[in-house]
């Protein structure tokens, strides 16, 4: 496959840099690895079937060396957003041709343009992506719709949310085939792992308590699919503690404060009214208190240690509905996660390193593990897989993963109704977007494929062959 | 004094001097001869002394320290008062120098205290420089000195610092010069439509013109013994009432209003505080005025006047406050504490610094409930502000300690508790009436001349926001140990020499 063929150059041998260079090469990419630290690099020559060179990224000489004419796309990811953005730039300028990458995590650089999309508009850069920004929006979707699980939001008001089923709960040994005679049930059941593995679903597959679920449906029915699938409470979350004043904390706390109706009159005297949320945020760090202390007006700020017992007895912490721990410490977050809901706290969302501690946090208790470097990875990824993949989303523990793509013209299935093409087991037609078409819709037996259809498909992690099936080669 | 710094308050006095062209031909056009003397005289004395002063060379200004700024403008406020104190003695309206001093302090200072019993009967020219004096010290003369003239240069913003009150001085624009005229401006605009509108109410023009410069600059002489009472005129009284408001406002926001920014006035703490504290007292005592028997509509016109008029630190007056039931005596009695806006014209101790202590003892509030919580104290939505907090409780403490002394000395010489006390708030706050045997229906003609003045430096450290005063009292005092201790040593070395041969 002409992808195979593809060279890619990562600059930054970081957790990310690492993690997306494992990826690329299952992948069958050849990938050059930049690292000016010995230590990084000796790690990764260790870890990865590359080659890694010890140099500054920076420089026009080591990349001219690294291949960089020859190569298909440059990823930057080092530690410090300028060098990113300048190691893009000097290869944009030079090879207009390969793709470029940077990760820039400051939010000044970006810009709004005309057209109201946000972004990096720095010449040379094809893509900036910002991890912090796409973990803090992860978990905003999670609270908006209940903590339940984590949600991954696809075209036309549709997520894929996923949920373990609860003992006694109505799906609990209910087979997928008698699914839709549930009253109002407009959902599909894109992947299930249990105990034996995990699979794609057929008519025949059965769901048993404590099987993982993802559940594809409409972005308002999540809430009720929650209830039908594990029984659990849904009030609403009113108080809620944000553990972390950094950059994702306070992005979350920031889209999760009270909204203030602000009338003239009640502006000029300084009053306003809210919704009967309360926003805590916490942290250890003295100085990232102070600053968000003089950001936020309406979110209580506390400096303080979350293992501590007396100060978490002190501002009744564990009597928050919610806990979002979101510190820079991705490690601690599921620890601290784990030990307030052992304390009483009715949710917990954690931001984890990758989903490869998805497990973990579920056997820990927590209800939401938002992987911190994953979106990153699959950003880059979804770029890498060619001009009709759109999108590209990792799921259940890395298993599988959510395909967008748009049909391509002399695709062997296009044309075919679903009936002829399906492949139980090995791919799901999750959504399809008939071509000029503005809506989503679930796809049923006879719903023919058309050419320039926007599909979403779960399929095995890794594999090209039904992606290139669909989406043509690259 | 360097002659440098004297040469500069010669320039600041001139610029007075200037000002009593304005008497001058009011007395030629009244045919007040004897006053038209007593301003033509200390007029053409002052700017002699002025030419001749910067007619020599050198004396090069040094660059202006912290310290010389504030002598300098504490040493020019006296000497601006004592000059013009020149025409009020030698117009012969004054029974002695004392008192003429007493009356050109009240007026500088915007205090608007009186010796004077009738104020009809004297030559009108003397009372327009009464009212004059008010309009020159409540915007500032330094920081006229500063918008039409460029002799002070960069050391000009510190000179008016020294001069501007409440407990954080910003230009409004980027250069000092221009901050000072466009301020300046806003204020003669403002007296000018005033004049029109009580022209247009019915006053005559020398009264209008009196009483907008009067009001604007927050000080309280009026041409009439029953102040602005004495016109009986429903719409002399709103016009004036509203002009007090507006004097006693920050006048950086009417320029902010000017350029366009009307979100910074929206969020503007001051302002918020002020409009629900003269709201609030108008409303309660125009309440209790009703209770005694008084019509809404009547009772409203002199509460809103006279609550106005204190929190202001105006001292005009159309009824006698201590007249009223205690509750609302001692509602007014509060205003005292509290004075106008910092950047305004008013005097007291200003709404702004109320403002950062209350919003502090919200913060201790919530840190005794919340010991570890962060918070941070906004002024004008601006967070970490928690600077203020400091700067304002020592200001108020050396306030009230200077209010305490006032009230001391006025013990001292006989008055009783009740006008010792509340006329040393009259005095530091620059108010000018206060209750007992100082209230607004009496004069401060019979205190003992010591009192006078001590009121005189009460009234200018008041102005002055006390530092500035002290600094000066201060640096005199060790001007004169020195000189003591110079004297002695040169008799001593004089004597060694002596020896020697």
């Amino acid at each position: 496959m002409e992808f195979s063929k593809r060279k890619v150059i990562i600059v930054g041998a970081g957790f990310t840099g690492i993690q997306l260079a494992r990826t690329l090469i299952s992948d069958g990419v050849d990938v050059t690895l930049i690292d000016s630290d010995e230590e990084r690099v000796r790690l990764s020559r260790n870890l990865l079937d590359c080659e890694v060179v010890e140099a500054e990224g920076t420089s026009p000489e080591v990349l001219k060396d690294a291949g960089v004419a020859s190569a298909s796309a440059l990823v930057a990811l080092t530690d410090v957003d300028e060098v990113n953005m300048v190691v893009c730039s000097i290869v944009g300028a030079a090879h207009p041709d390969v793709l470029t990458v940077a990760r820039v995590r400051t939010d000044f650089y970006y810009s709004k343009a005309a057209d109201g999309t946000t972004g990096l508009r720095i010449p040379g850069i094809d893509l900036a992506l910002n991890p912090d920004v796409a973990s803090a929006e992860a978990i905003s979707s999670a609270i908006a719709h209940g903590a339940v699980g984590n949600i991954i939001e696809l075209g036309g008001g549709f997520g894929i949310v996923s949920v373990q089923v609860g003992e006694g709960s109505v799906l609990d040994g209910l087979h997928l085939r008698d699914l839709p005679s549930l009253p109002g049930w407009r959902s599909l059941v894109a992947y299930v792992e249990s105990a034996s593995g995990a699979s794609l679903p057929s008519g025949d597959t059965s769901m048993a308590a404590g099987d993982r679920v993802g559940i594809l449906c409409p972005v308002a029915d999540i809430a009720d699919v929650f209830r039908l699938a594990a029984a659990s409470d849904s009030s609403p979350l009113r108080r809620i503690v944000v553990l972390g004043a950094g950059t994702v904390g306070s992005m979350v706390a920031d889209r999760q404060r009270p909204s203030r109706r602000t009338s003239f009159i009640a502006s000029f005297l300084g009053k306003g009214s809210d919704d009967g949320r309360e926003v805590v945020l916490v942290d250890s760090d003295e100085g990232l208190c102070r600053e968000a202390a003089e950001r936020f007006d309406d979110v209580r700020v506390l400096c303080g240690d979350m293992t501590d017992a007396d100060f978490i007895l002190e501002e009744r912490l564990a009597e928050c509905d919610l806990l979002v721990a979101a510190s820079g410490n991705l490690d601690r977050n599921l620890m601290i996660s784990a030990y307030m809901k052992s304390r009483g706290v009715r949710k917990a969302i954690a931001l984890t390193e990758s989903s490869d501690f998805d497990d973990v946090a579920r056997k820990l208790g927590v209800d939401v593990a938002v992987p911190m470097r994953d979106s990153v990875v699959d950003a880059i990824v979804s770029h890498l897989r060619g001009r009709n993949v759109k999108a590209v989303h990792t799921v259940c523990n890395r298993n599988f993963e959510i395909v967008e793509c748009d049909v391509a013209s002399g695709s062997r299935v296009a044309g075919k109704a679903l009936r002829e093409i399906s492949r139980p087991g090995e791919y799901l037609l999750l959504l399809i977007r008939r071509p000029g078409g503005d809506t989503f819709e679930l796809p049923h037996g006879d719903t023919v494929v058309e050419e320039g259809s926007r599909v979403a498909l779960v399929v095995r992690a890794g594999d090209r062959r039904v992606v290139g099936l669909f989406g043509g080669k690259a | 004094m360097s002659f440098s710094a004297i040469r500069m308050l010669s320039a600041i006095v001139g610029m007075v001097a200037a000002s009593l062209l304005l008497p001058l031909a009011a007395a030629i056009r009244y045919g007040e001869h004897r006053a038209a003397m007593a301003f033509a005289i200390p007029m053409c004395a002052s700017w002699l002394v002025t030419a001749l002063l910067w007619r020599r060379r050198g004396g090069e200004a040094r660059p202006l320290d912290v310290a010389r700024a504030f002598r300098i403008v504490g040493g020019a406020w006296v000497a601006m008062s004592l000059f013009g104190a020149l025409p009020l003695y030698f117009s012969g309206v004054f029974p002695s120098f004392t008192d003429a001093v007493f009356e050109s302090v009240s007026g500088f200072s915007t205090t608007g205290a009186s010796v004077l019993d009738d104020v009809e009967s004297i030559p009108r020219s003397v009372n327009l420089w009464r009212c004059l004096t008010h309009w020159l010290g409540g915007m500032g003369v330094i920081m006229l000195v500063v918008a039409l003239v460029p002799l002070l240069g960069s050391g000009g913003f510190k000179l008016m610092k020294a001069e501007t009150t409440g407990p954080e001085k910003s230009k409004v624009t980027a250069r000092v010069a221009a901050t000072a005229k466009a301020l300046w401006l806003i204020y003669a605009g403002f007296t000018l439509v005033e004049t029109l509108l009580l022209r247009a109410a019915g006053m005559g023009w020398f009264d209008a013109v009196c009483h907008s410069f009067s009001t604007l600059g927050t000080g309280g002489f009026s041409t009439r013994n029953a102040s602005v009472g004495g016109f009986g005129n429903v719409c002399v009284e709103i016009v004036v009432t509203v002009f007090m408001v507006v004097a006693s406002v920050n006048f950086a926001l009417y320029f902010r209003l000017v350029s366009g920014r009307v979100r910074d006035i929206l969020r503007d703490s001051e302002l918020r505080s002020f409009i629900v504290i003269l709201l609030v007292t108008v409303g309660l005592v125009t309440i209790f005025n009703v209770a005694d028997g008084a019509t809404p509509a009547s009772s409203l016109r002199v509460s809103a006047f006279q609550v106005a008029s204190i929190l202001s630190t105006t001292g005009f007056g159309t009824s006698d406050y201590t007249l009223w039931r205690p509750v609302a005596q001692l509602l007014v009695f509060a205003l005292f504490l509290i004075g106008g806006c910092s950047g305004s014209t008013g005097g007291g101790i200003k709404v702004i610094r109320w403002t950062v202590l209350s919003k502090q003892l919200n913060r201790e509030f919530r840190r005794l409930l919340h010991p570890r919580e962060v918070s941070t104290l906004r002024i004008n939505g601006q967070p970490g502000r928690e600077e203020f907090v400091p700067i304002v409780a020592s200001f108020i403490f050396a306030y009230l300690l200077l209010v305490f002394a006032t009230a001391f000395f006025g013990a001292l010489a006989g008055l009783d508790l009740v006008g010792a006390f509340t006329g040393a708030f009259s005095m530091v706050g620059n108010i000018g009436p206060a209750f007992g045997a100082l209230g607004p229906s009496a004069n401060y003609g019979f205190l003992p001349a010591p009192l006078k003045w001590w009121y005189c430096f009460a009234m200018l450290a008041g102005r002055l926001e006390i530092y500035t005063m002290l600094f000066l009292v201060g640096a005199l005092a060790k001007r004169a140990r020195f000189v003591v201790q110079y004297r002695r040593r040169g008799r001593w070395t004089a004597a060694a020499r002596r020896t020697r041969q």
